[in-house]
């Protein structure tokens, strides 16, 4: 499942919970292609091509937030699209309201739109500021709370950047079963929606803990400027490793897998310290 | 890790046995996932037309009598001094593997019930003594450092290869093949058996050193076979294992989640699970190897909960759809993780006086003991045509009556600590 899907997912669950329709019924589709002629429920469509035949109807509603959703056939509900794909071809009808909010979309000249609205959220092509100001804000923020937390509690920042650097292994094994494990756990309690603040909750902390992860190695980065102003020194060591992902994620998948590989060190750092508050030790085996 | 280290040092002896442990064990536990486990139903449904239920009978004899021959080679081989004799050892191993050498040629020629008991007796012999022979190599050949990972390349290459061969199974095929693999490792144990070399001879001094002899959780004070330090791992492992793949054998029979399992006709999706047996080894090794044993049990019980959730759950609301990958992928890391610490666990709770019995007893109970007699009752099962849903249900019984007794076990163990004034408080 495509990673980036998740936010978009979890905000689909949040509007399916507050429309009030029943989870049971809802179906994503993640992968693969699909014809679907029968379904009752709200519909999701992820990284997966799903298409309604001619002469088949389904009840909605459907969501798009990936690949692609193609209707020859009709669509009694709404359809909602916040990215991929949606092709409505000659004969396609959508009886209720397309709301498009993201992605592409292609109408046929004979397709049958019950009421279209648009929310635009972005221009389409941001320039350069308005692509980099996030990570910008979020580098100054990380910088500003290691300047703060080095000062303050640098017992902390020691322990996890001593332990991502002297245990790489360790650190990236366990942070790459975590986040595995957990964010399919927080999907899954996503889908009970009765859970969906809980899994919300949990990915929060879990960006917590991954830009801790980054503190802590920016705290290890900033000693070595070799100066006693240790706030100062970790700020800038946390710029230097926001720059450092950001440098080697523009290479394309070795880029991501370095800069993945960091960050799961770190998080796993985090959590192999209990976020700094100890020294870790791997158990002590005879040599 | 020590390897590294006698690397630097050209120690080549050491490193020999490095090898020859990883090439033996992964070569053996190749030949049980794939000819023993896929064979042995192949050959009692397909080549003799027998019914499941019938096989799965069969199969639960397998199991005992595996457990019994384990069980008793490995007490013999303690009490005889046979665990420190690698000579020995060699030789009952060159005995093993000619035994399964004519076994796997004679498995396709195979043609009555009476004939198909036979073979499973003799190879359950084998099987049952192969166990405390081969897993005892690691008191031999591998320090206490270095278990863990050693653990995990054995795992991970077994399961990479068997999921990638055969991709489909023809018995007369795949016996041929077998064979031909076969000869080469009995001639070379052949020589072994019967003359002495000066590598042989370092080799089997390793296990006086310190670093060898006395596993990782028996020091200071070495584990007894009668003691719930032993046993609470055995009962642990065997629950989980047991539960969980009767359960999950059944649920990969199903033809909708064929296409995402060990059976996917995909290459693709064949790859992608060999690749992830390999990193779900590894990862278990490094756990295993840095961490206090809990944790590693902690991994294994939660991933199998979770797998077991997302399946059930698939089942419940799927929808008939060929399901993500991300269900087959938990099961995936589970089962390596389980592996794993069922290869380095049980020499590691011994030392060498007692790692015939205890990597008999853990292996043959938490290992074939729950795999196969999960098999047996998951085909015993289908072949009465219980519902996959009924089935389900007993499981999750089974399940909830394990998570109950767990604690209450636990609990109980303490008290009865408290009540001898074993612990202070």
């Amino acid at each position: 499942m495509n990673l980036e899907l998740i936010p978009l997912l979890i905000i689909v669950l949040l509007m399916i919970s507050a429309g009030g329709v029943d989870v049971e019924t809802t179906e994503l589709v993640i992968e693969g292609d699909h014809e679907i002629t029968e379904h009752r429920g709200a519909l999701i469509v992820g990284d997966a091509t799903v298409t309604i035949p001619d002469d088949e109807t389904i009840s909605g509603p459907v969501y798009v937030i990936g690949g692609e959703f193609q209707i020859h056939g009709e669509v009694e509900g709404d359809v909602t699209q916040l990215s991929g794909s949606l092709v409505v071809e000659n004969g396609g009808t959508i009886d209720g309201e397309l709301q498009h909010i993201g992605g592409s979309e292609e109408f046929a000249d004979d397709a049958a739109i019950g009421e279209r609205s648009t929310v635009e959220f972005a221009p389409a092509e941001p320039g350069p500021i308005a692509a980099y100001t996030p990570v910008v804000l979020t580098t100054l923020f990380l910088s500003l709370v290691g300047a703060w937390l080095s000062r303050k509690r640098p017992a902390l920042l020691e322990n996890v950047g001593t332990t991502a650097r002297d245990h790489p292994v360790i650190s990236l094994t366990v942070g790459a079963l975590l986040s595995v494990t957990f964010l399919a756990v927080f999907v899954f309690m996503a889908f009970t929606l009765v859970l969906l603040p809980v899994s919300i909750f949990g990915l929060l902390i879990g960006l917590v803990t991954i830009a801790y992860g980054i503190i802590g190695m920016g705290y290890l980065a900033g000693k070595r400027l070799d100066t006693p102003r240790v706030g100062l020194a970790t700020g800038l060591g946390v710029v230097g490793i926001m720059m450092l992902l950001q440098v080697v994620g523009a290479v394309p998948i070795l880029g991501d897998l370095i800069a993945g590989g960091l960050l799961l060190i770190g998080l796993g750092a985090v959590v192999v310290t209990y976020f700094g508050l100890q020294e870790f030790e791997p158990v002590s085996l005879p040599e | 890790m020590k390897l590294f280290d006698f690397v630097r040092e050209r120690q080549w002896v050491p490193i020999t046995g490095y090898l020859i442990y990883v090439s033996a064990l992964t070569a053996g536990y190749y030949y049980n996932l794939t000819f023993v486990q896929l064979g042995l139903t192949d050959l009692g449904t397909r080549e003799i037309g027998m019914a499941p239920e019938d096989v799965s009978i069969v199969m639960g004899v397998l199991a005992l009598l595996t457990l019994v021959a384990a069980v008793g080679s490995g007490l013999v081989m303690d009490r005889r001094g046979w665990s420190t004799d690698l000579y020995v050892k060699f030789r009952l191993l060159f005995l093993i593997i000619l035994v399964q050498l004519l076994l796997t040629i004679a498995a396709p020629f195979v043609s009555t019930v009476e004939q198909f008991v036979l073979w499973v007796v003799i190879c359950s012999a084998t099987l049952g003594l192969g166990i405390p022979v081969t897993f005892s190599f690691m008191l031999d050949f591998i320090p206490v450092r270095d278990r863990g990972y050693v653990a995990a390349v054995v795992a991970g290459l077994s399961f990479f290869v068997a999921a990638l061969y055969p991709i489909e199974w023809r018995i007369h095929e795949f016996s041929l093949v077998m064979s031909a693999m076969m000869v080469p490792a009995v001639l070379i144990l052949a020589v072994l058996s019967v003359k002495r070399f000066a590598f042989v001879d370092s080799l089997a001094g390793q296990h006086e050193r310190s670093t060898f002899r006395v596993g990782r959780f028996c020091r200071p004070i070495p584990i007894r076979t009668l003691s719930f330090a032993f046993w609470g791992p055995v009962l642990l492992m065997f629950g989980v294992f047991f539960i969980d793949s009767l359960g999950f054998l059944r649920i990969i029979e199903e033809p909708l989640y064929i296409y995402t399992s060990w059976q996917s006709p995909d290459l693709s999706v064949r790859l992608f699970i060999a690749v992830l047996h390999v990193v779900g080894a590894l990862a278990a090794g490094v756990l295993y190897t840095n961490f206090d044993r809990n944790w590693v049990f902690f991994w294994v019980f939660g991933l199998f909960a979770f797998t077991h959730l997302l399946y059930v759950f698939d089942i419940q609301f799927g929808g008939g759809e060929t399901p993500a990958l991300i269900l087959p992928m938990f099961y995936v890391l589970a089962v390596s993780f389980y592996t794993t610490l069922n290869f380095a666990l049980w020499p590691d709770l011994s030392t060498t006086e007692t790692i015939g019995t205890h990597t008999a007893l853990g292996v043959g109970i938490a290992g074939w003991l729950a795999t196969f007699m999960s098999t047996a009752l998951a085909l015993y099962s289908e072949g009465i045509g219980l519902p996959l849903g009924s089935h389900m249900t007993y499981v999750n019984a089974l399940s909830l009556l394990f998570i109950v007794a767990l604690p209450i076990l636990l609990y109980v163990h303490r008290m009865f600590e408290l009540a001898r004034g074993e612990v202070s408080s």
